[in-house]
């Protein structure tokens, strides 16, 4: 039997008008009090106010509640079911994981019910399959979240957390060396910067703002290819000026389209290309800017052109970037080749022919897949991992610059790192040593 | 000897892994013998005079808590005792003694000599017999043969030696000792993977022909710490003093036009060095901005006048080494008394071993210490411990141990080995340990002793004592949780002006324990009657235990959620080919570690956390096919 809990959301986000967070393992009871204050009787639906941590009712809905081992993973589980609503259910989940549960693995629940016995060897394979491609769903959408200025951020506190350890760690280990750092006021600094830094990506990447700010799509191509038409045909609204004249756009041009819920923010630019047009040249400096702060970019060609090498260089590497083919209606698209690794999409922007196809994309983009492994749930775990950093910064900075013990800022820092981890990939504690033999001369 | 020289363990080896290996197969029981080359190196420390420090004083705590020598060996041979790290927190305070060569030898072999079950013999060892799979004893040099149910080698440097002086090489083990090539030979035709390391030495002083009188002096620690939990200050021997010295820019200026005639840096050397104790010809070029360098200067000794001069290990030739020597303050006229040089030899992939240390290619024989890719006296002597444990057990037909991760040092070590391998030589660092604030110095004995005790290693004496600290440990944390201190009492001021913090609610003494200022020491002694006990072990013990509480727990939770992975075992049957969905990647390295738990297929790097859950749903597929074939 596991002796952690763990807790999702159990239906797809965004569809549906009911959503299910689901909690298994030995806190479930006690979770269950305190987000719906009673005792519950097992497996009877409870109609109540549902608590969060503040004891705030975050919504109505129903409560069930199944002691082990008559449940469907074996443990005591807790379901809550409430409003489809994403914003609810994060509540929900945060309140669920504030009690100690942790977010589930891909396919976590399954796997436990099979180890306990709650299923026959006929479906072992089956489970197997499940935790493989989901987790394979989870890597790939860890990836997509781990762009642009999200990775950049990431980088940046993982250096700096590194950092820290070294110095700590190496005046933990090394205490002959004359590298007492410790009393250093430089290593409180460097705790300062780190929380710093988690701080301010925190507060541009949480999950409350991928909720309620969506993700950014940002147009760009030559001039003349078609990108406001597109804007217009997105939203369905004459928003943008179209004419035949290259050089229409000038500023950004923003209008917001919602996809279950989701709200994607759709940027027009200026077309780039070499100009003396101050106006326009300003229109192009706007539109680059735009650009790295995308989470997705939607590059414009008209179909008969290949792909455009030179904006391709253009676009920063680590976002995302859609080929969109326009004027279908005037040229012949190609032949689809489905092995092709760059994503393309025809359409008319005239017409309309191709939009839906574009619309589901951006869906998918957006992290909206059909099993609940998708880059919105990315995304939230990068964003637990990264505050557990900044409760365990925070504790180890209270370490170095109160009673100066060493070793509790160090195992915060460790924490830290292992939580990091989960994010950035392994970096143990050999790889520790190795960055501090690498600065110090450490040996005698 | 024995009539039909037959054993139920043998050990080749008399270094630091041999001795801890044969103590510790003949304290739980088993007729052991000890074969070595030459009885007079038993017990020799061949690198540098000192026993203990960061991580590794944690070792030696663990083996004395286990009912081994070392310690006991240490406090009878401590010179110079200090205390490391003693401000800056509990977990990682370590003790270290400069040692007298002498009196560590003399002392090990004397727990050697006396040692019911365990015999002696002076004899190499050039070959291993064999009964398929399996070892079954030894064939010496000269021929003779020694049979038995295990073996343990701990053959360390002497396997493949080779000795570089500058441009000069030569075969050999240790300084002065052969290199047991006929044993190398034969295991490099075993299915072993074989790759080399590399270690240095400096060149030793004669002490009478160093200039001290500029030089800083460093005296060991006034209370002197003591390593064994059965020794006292009573076992030391008269103390010395050490110094420090330093490089400086003519030094490195020797070292550097000199670069070229060094073994490292000609091409000459395969193995690998340990990046925590690079020569003075890896720092001068590594870190060419520093322009001094420390050296302790360790005696070697009460009755020798030879010293050890750390910090200046090299591969220089003998004439470079004079001059780089003389450059350096205090050295100015020193005579060397034996050259430094570098040494490389062969190594064992440890992946190739199971946790009891017993390898997997060859049934009933175990590998310990040096040959294992570590370095250091305590990480050798904790691994003879284990192996020769192990041996002992297998003979009567019990089950390997192997301590945990989150239970010693020993088992950070083993498990480090045998799931990572290692490409350097392999030392003990307080950082290796995840569970570091759990394994401390101080608590060794509460870890490991009683475990020891089942395990027939902890002899009756040594149990009475620790059963002893522990009630005394017990009663005084019962004194303090019942002792209510209220906020204006005559207590609450008695501790207000003694700790300089005020006692502004009523509360226990266990609760205001928490708080740094207070000592668990200060409290006894102003209040003799509420804290009874004396002890200044026990006194402190209560101490860290209040005070690291929250810490504690929280390791112990990660320990517990660890729990199922570490105690669930993979069967050696377990096909991975056939595990479904683990990438090929994933499957390559299992196939390759066989780890023997799950805990440890989690640890190999790569392993993910979906393909240990791939892994605990196979075992649970097989489980179930098992019953249903049986119902
Ligand atoms: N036939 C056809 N014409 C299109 C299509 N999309 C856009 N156009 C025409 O192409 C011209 C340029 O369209 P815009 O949407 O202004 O192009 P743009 O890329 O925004 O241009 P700039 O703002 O100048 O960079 C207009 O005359 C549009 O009517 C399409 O799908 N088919
Ligand atoms: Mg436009």
């Amino acid at each position: 039997m596991a002796s952690d809990t763990i807790a999702a959301v159990a239906t797809p986000r965004g569809q549906g008008a009911i959503g299910v967070v689901k909690v298994s393992g030995p806190l479930a009871q006690q979770v269950a009090k305190s987000i719906t204050g009673q005792d519950l009787q097992p497996r009877q639906a409870h109609y109540l106010d549902l608590h969060g941590q503040d004891g705030d009712t975050i919504d109505q809905g129903i409560a069930i509640y199944f002691n082990r081992p008559d449940s469907y993973t074996g443990e005591d589980v807790l379901e809550l079911q409430a409003h489809g609503n994403g914003f609810v259910l994060d509540q929900l989940l945060d309140t669920v994981i504030a009690e100690g549960a942790r977010l589930a693995r891909p396919g976590e629940f399954t796997e436990r019910a099979f180890l306990n016995n709650k299923m026959d060897l006929a479906q072992a394979e089956a489970v197997a399959d499940l935790i493989e491609s989901n987790s394979r769903e989870a890597a790939r959408a860890a990836v997509e979240s781990l762009r642009g200025e999200f990775s950049r951020g990431v980088a940046v506190i993982r250096d700096q957390l590194i950092d820290a350890r070294v110095y700590i760690e190496a005046a933990l280990d090394f205490s002959e060396e004359e590298i007492d750092f410790l009393a250093d006021s430089e290593l409180a600094d460097r705790l300062t910067a780190l929380n710093k830094s988690i701080d301010s990506l925190l507060s541009r990447a949480t999950e409350g703002r991928l909720m309620r700010d969506g993700i950014t799509v940002v147009i760009v191509g030559a001039p003349n290819v078609g990108k406001s038409s597109l804007l217009n045909s997105l939203t369905g609204e004459d928003s943008a000026i179209v004419t035949d004249v290259p050089g229409t756009t000038r500023d950004l041009l923003r209008e917001i389209i919602v996809i279950d819920g989701l709200p994607v923010h759709i940027v027009d630019t200026a077309g780039l290309r070499e100009t003396h047009d101050k106006v326009e040249q300003e229109g192009i400096r706007r539109a680059r800017q735009q650009i790295e702060s995308a989470d997705h970019i939607l590059a414009v060609r008209e179909a008969g052109q290949g792909i455009d090498k030179d904006l391709l260089q253009g676009l920063p590497i680590d976002i995302a970037v859609t080929w969109v083919f326009n004027k279908t209606d005037l040229h012949e698209p190609p032949i689809a080749n489905p092995d092709s690794l760059v994503s393309e999409i025809y359409l008319s922007a005239k017409t309309g022919h191709g939009i839906d196809q574009l619309r589901s994309h951006l869906k998918q983009v957006a992290g909206f897949t059909s099993t609940p492994e998708g880059a919105f749930m990315a995304r939230r775990r990068h964003i637990d991992a990264l505050q557990a950093v900044r409760q365990l910064g925070l504790s180890a900075n209270e370490h170095v610059t109160g009673t100066g013990a060493g070793e509790l800022a160090a195992e915060d820092l460790r924490m830290a790192q292992d939580q990091l981890n989960l994010i950035t990939g392994e970096f143990g504690s050999d790889d520790l040593l190795g960055e501090i033999f690498g600065r110090f001369c450490i040996g005698k | 000897m024995n009539k039909d020289n037959f054993y139920d363990v043998i050990v080749v080896g008399g270094g630091h892994a041999g001795t801890e290996a044969a103590l510790a197969s003949s304290r739980i029981g088993a007729s052991t013998l000890l074969l070595t080359h030459n009885i007079e190196t038993i017990g020799q420390m061949s690198c540098n005079p000192a026993i203990g420090g960061i991580g590794k004083g944690h070792l030696v705590k663990e083996i004395d808590a286990l009912g081994g020598v070392m310690a006991i060996a240490a406090d009878a041979a401590g010179i110079h005792i200090r205390t490391l790290n003693r401000r800056k927190g509990p977990a990682v305070r370590a003790t270290r003694a400069q040692a007298d060569r002498q009196l560590y030898r003399a002392a090990i072999r004397q727990a050697v000599e006396n040692q019911p079950n365990l015999r002696i013999f002076q004899q190499g060892v050039d070959d291993l017999i064999m009964e398929g799979d399996r070892c079954c004893g030894v064939v010496t040099e000269s021929g003779l043969q020694f049979r038995s149910h295990t073996v343990v080698l701990t053959v360390g440097t002497f396997l493949g030696g080779k000795i570089h002086i500058g441009d000069v090489q030569q075969s050999g083990g240790r300084a002065g000792d052969a290199p047991s090539i006929a044993l190398a030979d034969r295991l490099r035709d075993m299915p072993f993977r074989v790759a080399r390391l590399k270690t240095g030495t400096p060149p030793r002083i004669d002490n009478r022909t160093i200039d001290y009188r500029e030089l800083e002096e460093q005296p060991g620690d006034t209370p002197r710490p003591v390593f064994s939990y059965l020794g006292s200050t009573a076992d030391h021997p008269q103390q010395t003093v050490c110094h420090i010295t330093h490089t400086n820019e003519k030094t490195h200026e020797i070292i550097r036009s000199n670069l070229n005639r060094s073994a490292m840096y000609s091409g000459n050397i395969e193995g690998v060095g340990p990046r925590y104790c690079p020569s003075i010809e890896d720092k001068v070029v590594r870190f060419a901005d520093r322009n001094s360098h420390q050296i302790f200067i360790e005696p070697e000794g009460l009755n020798t006048h030879e010293v050890y001069p750390n910090g200046i290990s090299t591969s220089l030739p003998f004439e470079v080494q004079i001059d780089y020597v003389h450059s350096i303050k205090g050295f100015e006229n020193a005579h060397i008394t034996r050259a430094g040089y570098a040494i490389e030899y062969d190594f064992f992939d440890p992946r190739d071993l199971k946790p009891s240390l017993e390898t997997r290619f060859v049934n009933n024989l175990y590998f310990a210490g040096q040959i294992n890719g570590t370095t250091g006296y305590e990480e050798a002597a904790a691994q003879g411990l284990i192996a020769g444990m192990n041996a002992a057990r297998q003979v009567q037909d019990q089950d390997p141990w192997t301590p945990r991760r989150d239970e010693a040092y020993i088992g950070v070590l083993i498990d480090d080995l045998i799931t990572r391998g290692t490409l350097e030589p392999y030392r003990m660092f307080t950082s290796r340990a995840e569970y570091r604030l759990m394994l401390r110095e101080d608590n060794a004995d509460l870890r490991l002793t009683e475990r020891g005790y089942q395990l027939g290693l902890v002899a009756e004496p040594r149990w009475v004592r620790f059963s002893k600290k522990c009630e005394q440990i017990d009663s005084t944390r019962d004194e303090l949780s019942s002792w209510f201190v209220k906020a204006d009492s005559d207590a609450a001021k008695a501790i207000a002006s003694r700790f300089e913090v005020p006692v502004q609610k009523d509360q226990t003494a266990l609760e205001l324990l928490r708080r740094p200022e207070l000592s668990c020491e200060g409290l006894h002694e102003l209040f003799p009657k509420n804290i009874t006990c004396s002890d200044p072990a026990v006194l402190e013990q209560v101490e860290i235990q209040v005070r690291y509480q929250g810490y504690i727990d929280r390791q112990l939770n990660e320990v517990e959620k660890q729990r199922r992975n570490t105690d669930t075992l993979i069967p050696p049957s377990l096909n991975y080919q056939e595990v479904s969905g683990l990438s090929s990647e994933v499957k390559q390295k299992l196939i390759e570690q066989r780890p023997a738990t799950v805990g440890q297929a989690a640890r190999i790097p790569g392993v993910t956390p979906a393909a240990v859950s791939l892994i605990l749903v196979s075992l649970k597929k097989q489980e179930m096919t098992r019953a249903a074939h049986a119902g």
